[in-house]
């Protein structure tokens, strides 16, 4: 989408039979965002949370063994940390532009760049919950007979899990906020409607598309909040 | 209540380990025998390398050289894992696992060897009930953190006694207590320690709570080498050098007046010729208070004796002198215990 068109006289859709906030490029004009809900704005909400949920999903499943591998390995948390942190400060669009010739104007290059996004912080996340286990819990468990697997999974990793628990909730949200200038390779997530709204200039569509993507990125920080109430009941539990 | 195994000896066979790096050993050539059934407490300064000489036991640390056995197996004859689940394990802080219950922290051990559930429902309760948490239901579905310290301290020598072991090794596990709720716990395990008779390597940097749990004290000096062994007794009244004199304290001699009641060295009053008038004005003390107490007592009301009761009735009376210098205070220790 890199079709700009020249900032100009706004582009009004329907012009002659809309309203007149819609007529006037109204700030935000509620009767035209209802109206288009299922055909601009839904289309683009789905496509966004699936591409997240993808891109989170993978980056949890790809910097959760790597933490759990530079734990293990003390001497790979160093060269880890430095590729995953050497990733997150490459510009997004820049990235795009590189990973475009290799695999075109597709979701696999928006998805790949998200997920190199995310490594780094759900990476240090994970190494900073293992790392922050009490060592009088660790020799307490260890004493008794625990082996390595029974230490890692029944007294580690729950001990890790509110800090991995906040560390893909950044994540998750960064992502939300980085997806939508996938619509600069594909037409697809909050992006797309607001790219093309930024280029007519019509208020209303992207004005109401970034405000979902905020809302969207909200909502699931929300969910990943109750989610961490549910998997670690002992923190509240404060007499 | 369920039967429980019998403790089985410790025996630390020249026990040495020199950590990596290390110039000197942090435990040098330990020769330590530890008795069926028996309390022994390791005191000595900070860095004696007392939690090295357990950790030794359950193989957190391993042995440069020298051997510790168990009963008569070495404890290098089986897997680390296999060892450690025969050991029970209390240290400072208890190391409770903050996201389990109460009732899991307790069950871990049991849960790893497999118990049934009903097996190990049962003993939990009965853990509880011996470490004076009850009624049990209050207490199973907590949180560690919903728990003061004395209370999660109990719980983990619940959880160390969890298996069963006929060995448990304690590293300061009421180091972190406030001085009332620490007395509290250190009766209470007293109590449990006689009930279950399990062999108790118990560390501490208090000596007095080593003269009063421990059936015999082992003293370690920097370097890790073992100063003396014996009972509070022999310890308190016979320093093996100059080294555990101070270790012991200017006050060593008031300790030793510590190991006896007033009621083990009582007369009866038909003993004393003239009784009724040499006891006027005697302050009144309890048999079960220790010599020392006693001493308080009579030094308060600058008197010249005391008068003993047990139960409401009087015993006789103790003269200053007995108090002092007690025939019989603190020797056979062991007997006093039985
Ligand atoms: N893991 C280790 N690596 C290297 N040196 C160690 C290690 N653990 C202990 N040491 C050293 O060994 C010596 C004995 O330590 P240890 O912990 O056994 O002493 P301690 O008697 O338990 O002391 P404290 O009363 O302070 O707990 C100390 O000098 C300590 O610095
Ligand atoms: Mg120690």
């Amino acid at each position: 989408m890199s079709d700009f068109a020249p900032a100009g006289d706004p582009v009004i859709p329907d012009y002659g039979q809309a309203s007149d906030c819609v007529i006037n490029n109204g700030a935000f004009c509620t009767d035209w965002f209802i109206s288009q809900w299922s055909t601009v704005f839904w289309p683009p909400l789905i496509s966004h949370i699936v591409m997240v949920a993808i891109a989170v999903s993978i980056g949890f499943v790809i910097a959760f063994c790597a933490g759990l591998l530079a734990y293990r390995k003390k001497w790979l948390a160093g060269p880890i940390g430095i590729a995953a942190t050497f990733l997150y400060t490459l510009p997004p669009l820049a990235l795009f532009q590189l990973l475009v010739p290799f695999t075109g104007l597709s979701l696999l290059t928006v998805e790949i760049a998200l997920v190199c996004f995310t490594l780094v912080i759900i990476f240090q996340a994970v190494l900073v919950g293992l790392s922050g286990v009490p060592d009088d819990v660790r020799r307490a468990a260890t004493g008794m007979g625990l082996d390595r697997n029974q230490l890692l999974f029944k007294v580690e990793l729950p001990l890790a899990l509110p800090s991995i628990v906040s560390g893909v909730r950044i994540a998750t949200v960064l992502t939300v906020s980085i997806a939508t200038i996938a619509a600069f390779v594909v037409d697809d997530g909050l992006g797309s409607p607001i790219i093309k709204a930024v280029s007519s200039p019509f208020n209303t569509q992207f004005i109401g598309a970034g405000a979902l993507a905020v809302l969207l990125a909200f909502a699931l920080d929300g969910l990943l909040v109750l989610l961490g109430r549910v998997l670690t009941p002992w923190t509240k539990a404060r007499s | 209540m369920t039967q429980h195994s019998t403790g089985t000896s410790i025996t630390f066979d020249r026990a040495t380990k020199t950590y990596p790096g290390a110039a000197a050993p942090a435990l040098d050539a330990l020769d330590l025998e530890v008795e069926a059934g028996e309390l022994v407490c390791l005191v000595g300064p900070s860095g004696g390398g007392k939690t090295t000489a357990l950790q030794l036991v359950n193989r957190l640390v391993d042995l440069t050289s020298g051997d510790i056995r168990i009963g008569d197996r070495s404890i290098t004859d089986q897997s680390a894992i296999e060892l450690r689940r025969t050991i029970g394990y209390a240290i400072q802080q208890s190391g409770l696992f903050p996201h389990y219950t109460v009732a899991d922290n307790i069950a871990t051990v049991p849960v790893i060897l497999g118990w049934n559930k009903e097996r190990i429902r049962a003993r939990t309760a009965e853990l509880l009930e011996l470490v004076g948490l009850s009624p049990v239901e209050t207490w199973l579905p907590r949180y560690p953190a919903q728990l003061s310290g004395g209370q999660q301290q109990r719980v983990g020598i619940a959880r160390a006694l969890a298996a069963d072991p006929p060995v448990m090794l304690m590293d300061e596990p009421f180091g972190a207590l406030d001085p009332i709720t620490r007395v509290a716990v250190q009766d209470e395990f007293l109590a449990i320690h006689r009930a279950v008779a399990k062999t108790t390597l118990f560390v501490t940097h208090d000596i007095d709570e080593a003269i009063k749990m421990a059936d015999r004290i082992a003293i370690l000096k920097p370097g890790g080498k073992l100063a003396q062994f014996g009972t509070p007794a022999e310890v308190l009244s016979n320093p093996a050098d100059d080294f555990v004199a101070e270790f012991l304290g200017a006050e060593r001699g008031l300790k030793r007046l510590a190991l006896t009641t007033v009621g083990e060295i009582v007369t009866g009053s038909s003993d004393r010729v003239g009784a009724g008038a040499e006891t006027a004005g005697w302050p009144d003390v309890e048999a079960t208070m220790t010599l020392r107490e006693a001493l308080s007592v009579v030094s308060a009301a600058q008197a010249e004796g005391a008068i003993v009761h047990a139960g409401g009735s009087r015993l006789g009376e103790v003269s200053l002198h007995d108090l002092i210098a007690p025939p019989t205070a603190g020797e056979d220790r062991e007997g006093v215990r039985a």
